[in-house]
């Protein structure tokens, strides 16, 4: 029985190492995600504090708040699947352009406007990877659709058809 | 069956090792990237998918470690047995809710993989951890 107890105690000991470990290699990623939008951060440079900016998920009714409050679609998939449908009054700005070097994210959507990133639902993780770059990029007001198309179209809303 | 044990238990450390130190190096340089992958469940709030980025990575690592000496191998089976029953309830309630998602058990942004296959290997997982656990072999000398 001691044997047991000593096993699940070593256990327990590997366990809690390994978070410490991990919490503090990722120090800044945790403070910044339980610091922004509780507390007011101030950070140290806005650039610095934009580029560490995290972004927030959306769900489909503030989708669709937003997007009739004026904010812009942004589909992050490939064209031909934009072109196949998407979000009404989407843009298209495919994750796989971005990172094979297309240049002139930061002047490719017009600033101020809040942007909505999408892709293929919950099984994808391009828009919040394009989200990242487009906070990174300077973009302020950045949010992810993580139900993406999926949850689009299983609501019954419409999805429209032709390339960008 | 005796004689197979030993080996048996060599081999199943080592696999063992060998998969969660690469499970765990290749999330912990892209903890973003896994907090996508884990928020495809959707049961955990997003700070939680955060949190749970931060230390699984360095988890597995620690353990996959440990797991290369045969000192420390049976805590560290534990652990790893621990892990993998999580993970195991974690991809059964995403099967059951029919989420199409790419299990995260490895390198983030993998193309979508099959749920029943990442259970299957799961379960060999355990299998491997139980042979570490108990087929330990009598210390030679004392």
């Amino acid at each position: 029985m001691t044997d047991l107890r000593r096993l699940g105690l070593e256990a327990a000991v590997i366990l809690l190492v390994g978070a410490a470990l991990g919490l503090s290699l990722n120090f800044r990623l945790v403070l910044r995600t339980f610091t922004d939008g509780t507390v007011s951060a101030v950070p140290s440079t806005p650039v610095a504090a934009q580029a560490e900016a995290f972004p927030e998920p959306a769900s489909l009714a503030e989708v669709r708040e937003l997007l009739a409050a004026g904010a812009l679609a942004v589909d992050a998939r490939a064209a031909e699947q934009y072109a196949a449908g998407h979000l009404p009054g989407a843009v298209s700005l495919p994750l796989e352009a971005i990172m094979a070097g297309d240049n002139g994210l930061a002047t490719a959507l017009p600033a101020g406007r809040t942007l909505v990133v999408y892709c293929s639902g919950y099984g994808c993780t391009d828009s919040f990877d394009l989200a990242v770059l487009l906070l990174q990029a300077g973009y302020r007001d950045v949010r992810v659709f993580e139900g993406g198309v999926p949850a689009w179209r299983e609501a019954g809303l419409p999805l429209v058809k032709g390339a960008a | 069956m005796n004689r197979l044990r030993t080996p048996l238990y060599h081999l199943a450390r080592c696999a063992l090792a060998a998969v969660f130190l690469y499970a765990g190096g290749v999330k912990l340089l892209d903890p973003l990237g896994f907090a996508g992958q884990i928020a495809a469940y959707q049961f955990l709030p997003l700070t939680g998918n955060i949190l749970v980025a931060a230390m699984l990575p360095t988890i597995e690592l620690l353990a996959g470690g440990l797991l290369l000496c045969p000192r420390s191998a049976r805590p560290a089976a534990l652990v790893i047995l621990i892990l993998n029953l999580v993970f195991l309830a974690a991809l059964a309630s995403a099967w059951t809710r029919g989420l199409a998602i790419d299990c995260g058990c490895f390198r983030p942004g993998a193309a979508s993989s099959s749920i029943p296959l990442a259970i299957l290997r799961d379960l060999l997982f355990v299998a491997g951890a139980v042979i570490v656990l108990r087929y330990r072999p009598a210390p030679r000398c004392k």
